[in-house]
């Protein structure tokens, strides 16, 4: 049963690598309602990659806290799944597909085991290539092996790291309409990071920009645009145009700031 | 690295040699082994500081260095030529395919006693031992690195209008260089271990010897202080040659990241 | 450089040299008869001998069964030590300078110690021997082990699974590769030590079979036994590749295509 309690709260979450530095987060706040998809974008190197850590609990704040359905986690809580933006380095080599997406499964007889999935390899369009290693698939295969490995456990909340940010343009298109597909038949909440404002607005209920480092919420921008979205239809809407260029000014009044200000390398 | 983590890494280290000598004297405690077979890390550390200073240890040292230099400067010279060789000429290397790999296997100190029926007891017999053991992974790391170069380096030379002498020279043998250095402390501390086998079972003077002669006279201290310090000497040989690689070699891969 | 000629040419000329050298051997025995140089049939004879009856067991089972037991010893405690130390980060400071120096005490100085502590008996053998291959595989595994891709780490913590599971179902598997390379390393220190410690203290075995010949003048013997080890170890190699090949058959394409140049 889902209450009225968010699925994610990050409540003024900052985090420092080393004292001299400039913090990476800073009173980072923002909530996620169940069966939210909200996207976070924001300038290049503003520690979008620090915040997912935080929010799945594999990096502890040093302030503030992340709270997931009003608790705290030191380890990723069971009903969280992530999707990593680099799919060369987050599948296992010496796995085939189908073990892959099976790897987070525990406890369940070998026919359930066996039924889930199948119906995630479904769900992404990969029961073709279920016993290939996932090295001898194309970059956009890999990246759908990710997100059926994902999907397989029914987590509530699933993060997604870039995850199209490795492939190319007829692929990532492809993947976007899957990812909102599976995220709409699961009612799944799902938190997008991505560096790419169209897409951050086409896919979303809800845009966080942040801002340059030390990273904050600038602005929080509702998208209420109809769903099921279509990639040429709803991308030539007004209404669209109009969120996409009020995100686009914000982010790159941002990127300006981080360029003329004193910036610190991602570490 | 910072001074204050690298100071840190320090102690840690060093309360990590301290643990590990409290085991050797719970070892000893615990009646494990005979403790006159085990004498006291104290005692020890005693015998390494008045061998050495009587000499003996260190004439021992020297001796065996003076034919584990040799024999590693000779199985360097002549695992680079034929490494380079078998890895330039194809023809060669597959005609001698088969001996290489009938000879590889055999380990070398199994060919003692038919040094010893050939050469008999001395230098030459010890030299041709450490020479033989030493010379596979020069040999082999040289061929892997000339086989390594980037094409792309040897057409830059052949557009340079390079002759055949100068891109063996100047592009062939730098892009081994790390890979042989790699294959030359390998072979060094082979050689060591070599040099001792034989004066261990030949009774020629050196640390080998040394070791086995004063265990047969009953000096166990002694005996271990010797041990000790052959593992000190080894780590000295490899700390040399590393530092010469990373001043001689700064742009090899494996100098990079330090 | 056509397939072809990679095939036939090379492989008559081959034999050619392995011929020639054998006839070489033989002209010089029996124009110079020496004691170092005994006649290609007695070798190959005294070779046979020396797998059947009771040389089999007074010197080729005995050095197998040392190198055997001492071999695996090596392998399981270098690869479990190896890959909890590789992982535990924080461990590595306490324990880098204490390996590092005994990683270079040569295995044969240890010798004269072991049979003090130990006698002239198997367990000492079995000891040196152990001693000396275990140091490839522990080194090779703490390499693989904190070689391993952290964001695998982050998926394991994901789909939360216990320290102990993630070391043995993600980072075992993703040192494994280094592992055998240790493990190589380790069968040919394995295989010298087993011939010293046979050499210098034992009353059978290859080793001794060996020096007793070579005593005795008999040195078809000697060589015989040479061939023999030489065997042992080339059987051994190549068992340990094909195995390495069935466990590492991800590995070797994954490689392949990362870079081209091969494994």
């Amino acid at each position: 049963m889902e209450t009225a309690q968010p699925i994610l709260q990050v409540d003024h979450v900052s985090k420092v690598f080393a004292p001299q530095l400039t913090p990476v987060l800073k009173g980072l706040t923002f909530k996620q309602e169940p069966g939210q998809f909200v996207a976070v974008v924001g300038p290049s190197g503003c520690g979008k990659t620090t915040l997912l850590r935080c929010i799945a609990a594999l990096a502890q704040p040093d302030e503030g806290a992340v709270l997931h359905r009003g608790q705290q986690f030191d380890d990723p809580p069971p009903w969280l799944s992530i999707v990593f933006q680099d799919y060369t380095r987050s599948l296992f080599p010496w796995l085939s597909v189908r073990k892959n997406v099976a790897f987070g499964l525990r406890d369940l007889t070998k026919n359930d085991r066996d039924e889930r999935v199948q119906a995630a390899l479904c769900a992404v369009n990969l029961e073709h290539a279920a016993d290939l290693y996932p090295w001898q698939l194309s970059g956009g295969m890999q990246q759908r092996c990710a997100l059926a490995r994902a999907i397989v456990v029914q987590p509530k909340l699933l993060l997604l790291d870039e995850p199209f940010a490795s492939v190319d343009a007829q692929t990532r298109i492809d993947l976007q309409d899957m990812v909102m597909d599976i995220c709409q038949t699961m009612s799944l909440s799902t938190l997008l990071v991505t560096h790419d404002i169209d897409e951050a607005v086409f896919m979303a209920d809800k845009v966080v920009v942040l801002s340059a480092r030390p990273t904050h919420v600038v602005e929080e921008i509702a998208i209420d645009l109809p769903r099921p979205r279509d990639q040429l239809a709803t991308k030539e809407t007004p209404e669209f145009l109009h969120l996409r260029h009020r995100v686009y000014t914000l982010v790159r009044q941002q990127a300006q700031k981080a360029a003329g200000g004193n910036v610190t390398e991602k570490v | 690295m910072k001074l204050a983590p690298r100071l840190a890494n320090a102690m840690k280290g060093a309360v990590g040699v301290a643990l590990a000598v409290a085991c050797w004297e719970i070892v000893r405690a615990g009646g494990i082994v005979d403790p006159r077979d085990l004498p006291s890390f104290a005692s020890i550390v005693r015998s390494v500081a008045i061998d050495l200073a009587g000499g003996e240890l260190a004439i021992a040292f020297l001796t065996t260095f003076s034919s584990w230099a040799p024999g590693l400067l000779i199985a360097t010279v002549g695992g680079v030529i034929v490494g380079a060789a078998l890895a330039m000429l194809p023809r060669l290397e597959l005609a001698t395919r088969p001996l290489i790999e009938f000879l590889r296997p055999i380990p070398s100190v199994a060919l003692i006693p038919v040094a010893l029926l050939i050469l008999g007891i001395g230098l030459p017999m010890q030299l041709f031992m450490v020479v033989f053991a030493s010379i596979w992974p020069v040999l082999f790391s040289t061929k892997a690195g000339v086989e390594g170069v980037d094409p792309r380096f040897l057409e830059t030379g052949r557009v340079l209008h390079l002759s055949k002498t100068a891109r063996l020279l100047r592009i062939i043998l730098p892009n081994a260089l790390p890979s042989i250095a790699t294959g030359l402390r390998t072979a060094a501390a082979i050689a060591l271990a070599v040099a001792i086998t034989v004066e261990m079972l030949t009774g020629r003077a050196g640390i080998g010897f040394y070791i086995e002669n004063v265990r047969l006279n009953g000096l166990i201290t002694e005996m271990w202080a010797a041990i000790l310090m052959t593992g000190v000497l080894g780590y000295l040989i490899n700390m040399l040659f590393m530092a010469v690689e990373r001043m001689a070699l700064p742009w090899s891969l494996e100098n990079r990241d330090r | 450089m056509t397939v072809r000629r990679a095939h036939s040419i090379p492989l008559l000329w081959q034999i050619g040299i392995i011929a020639g050298l054998l006839a070489i051997w033989q002209w010089a025995a029996l124009i110079h008869p020496a004691p170092y140089l005994p006649r290609v049939e007695n070798i190959v004879a005294g070779y046979v001998r020396l797998w059947h009856g009771a040389l089999l067991w007074s010197a080729i089972v005995p050095s197998m069964y040392r190198l055997g037991v001492a071999f695996l010893i090596a392998v399981l405690l270098g690869s479990t030590f190896g890959i909890t130390l590789g992982s535990l980060r924080g461990l590595d400071p306490w324990v880098r300078p204490v390996l590092e120096y005994l990683r270079f005490i040569p295995a044969v100085a240890i010798l004269p110690a072991s049979l003090l502590l130990f006698g002239a008996t198997d367990k000492m053998r079995i000891f040196v021997i152990a001693f000396g291959s275990t140091f490839p595989v522990l080194l090779a595994a703490i390499d693989g082990a904190r070689r391993v891709e952290p964001m695998l780490i982050d998926v394991a913590r994901v789909i939360r699974l216990t320290i102990a599971q993630r070391l043995v179902r993600v980072v075992l598997p993703a040192a494994l590769p280094s592992i055998f390379a240790g493990i190589r390393i380790a069968l040919s220190i394995a295989l010298v030590m087993m011939v010293i410690s046979e050499l210098i203290a034992a009353d059978d075995g290859l080793g001794f079979y060996i020096l007793r010949n070579q005593r005795l003048f008999l040195t078809e013997n000697v060589y015989a036994g040479v061939l023999a080890i030489g065997t042992i170890g080339l059987a051994l190699t190549l068992a340990l590749l094909t195995f390495e090949k069935r466990v590492l058959a991800w590995h070797h394409g994954w490689r392949g295509l990362v870079d081209p140049k091969g494994v």
